[in-house]
């Protein structure tokens, strides 16, 4: 009696020690996958805006060059599109294998400054850009560089995400899923309105 | 593809190319439709009236085709893109078909955020399928199913520029 009770609460054991096994292993695939996500359309609409792709390819040619090139007489249109995406693959691969291995409050925490900072920085350089051009009495040139709108944009996110509290960063962290694609469709949208105003 | 040339035309390749492209768009579109609409539905269907309680395929059996069909589709869409790039872009930008071309570079971008959303996506719908996430399940279903429609929309655009029967 006394072994079949043993062996029952072993068993027992065994199984809520499987249940726990698959709970933490879906609870690592949804951070995968959910992080692959955000990462991913996050880091190909940047690739796309500061045209990064891993190579380009000259379809006329037939010539493929690692990074970014600018074609040659003769060579015809570059393809950077397939060259965007196969940077940023990698890159959201990378970023879901860390999220996976970090607490879920950083993860949370790191997801709002990743998506602050992609918000922020250009928005300060455009701030900049207006300030130089509208309001500068003086040669504000230097201040037109990416760097400087480092600063505003730095400031402003740690701002961000030390102000927001942990239980709305986690509350909103599969909405970045959302945001972060439709902002990013309306970044890269709002690029190619020189087509629809001609 | 010098021997698939030997075999049949260049222009007849791809040509066949972008036919199987178009059928499986359709199938794509109709699969990720009925997802959307049954997800945006699902809330209302055990009362009300006969439209109320139409209840389609369950949508979770939808998912694992929609991923089957969205990879190749996207893998043939980026393989006919070589040939759009030289032997369509070109002549629309030379007949300044402005709202023709940028419609399809934002088909680009749109695509490409639906390939990041695609293991979300099949995540969300695997089974046992988790109530905790089913806005965004909800969500993206409906914005994927966006993406497929302006994608088609715009295809279909272009391909009466310069691509079968036009």
């Amino acid at each position: 009696m006394t072994r079949t009770l043993g062996v029952g609460e072993e068993l027992s054991a065994l199984d809520s020690s499987r249940v726990i096994g698959t709970s933490k292993s879906a609870a690592r695939t949804r951070t995968f996958t959910f992080a692959f996500g955000i990462a991913f359309t996050l880091l190909y609409t940047i690739y796309e805006r500061l045209n990064w792709p891993l190579f380009t390819w000259q379809p006329a040619v037939g010539k493929m060059y690692f990074w970014l090139h600018r074609p040659l007489s003769g060579e015809g249109p570059p393809m950077y599109w397939y060259g965007w995406i196969a940077l940023a693959i990698p890159s959201a691969l990378v970023v879901s294998c860390v999220a996976t291995i970090i607490p879920s409050r950083s993860l949370y925490r790191a997801t709002i400054f990743c998506c602050a900072l992609a918000a922020l920085w250009p928005a300060s350089l455009a701030a900049l850009r207006i300030y130089i051009t509208d309001w500068a009495t003086f040669d504000a040139d230097f201040l037109n560089s990416v760097w400087v709108a480092t600063i505003p944009a730095l400031v402003g996110t740690a701002a961000i995400t030390y102000f927001i509290s942990s239980r709305f960063a986690e509350r909103v962290w599969t909405s970045w899923l959302l945001i972060v694609p439709i902002g990013g469709l309306v970044v890269l949208g709002n690029s190619l309105l020189i087509y629809f105003v001609r | 593809m010098d021997i698939i040339f030997s075999v049949i035309r260049e222009d007849t390749f791809w040509k066949i190319l972008l036919f199987l492209h178009f059928l499986m768009a359709v199938s794509l579109l109709a699969a990720v439709t009925l997802q959307a609409a049954s997800v945006l539905t699902s809330a209302r269907q055990t009362t009300g009236n006969f439209i109320d309680r139409f209840s389609p395929v369950p949508a979770a059996s939808y998912a694992t085709v929609i991923i089957l069909l969205y990879v190749p589709q996207a893998l043939l869409g980026a393989f006919i893109y070589l040939k759009y790039r030289l032997y369509v872009r070109i002549p629309m930008e030379q007949l300044r078909h402005w709202w023709t071309l940028g419609a399809f570079e934002f088909k680009e971008h749109i695509i490409a955020m639906g390939i990041g959303l695609l293991p979300a996506y099949w995540y969300l719908w695997r089974q046992p399928i988790s109530d905790e996430d089913a806005g965004v399940r909800r969500w993206l279903t409906v914005f994927l199913a966006v993406t497929i429609w302006y994608a088609f929309g715009a295809g279909h655009v272009a391909n009466d520029f310069r691509g079968i029967g036009s």
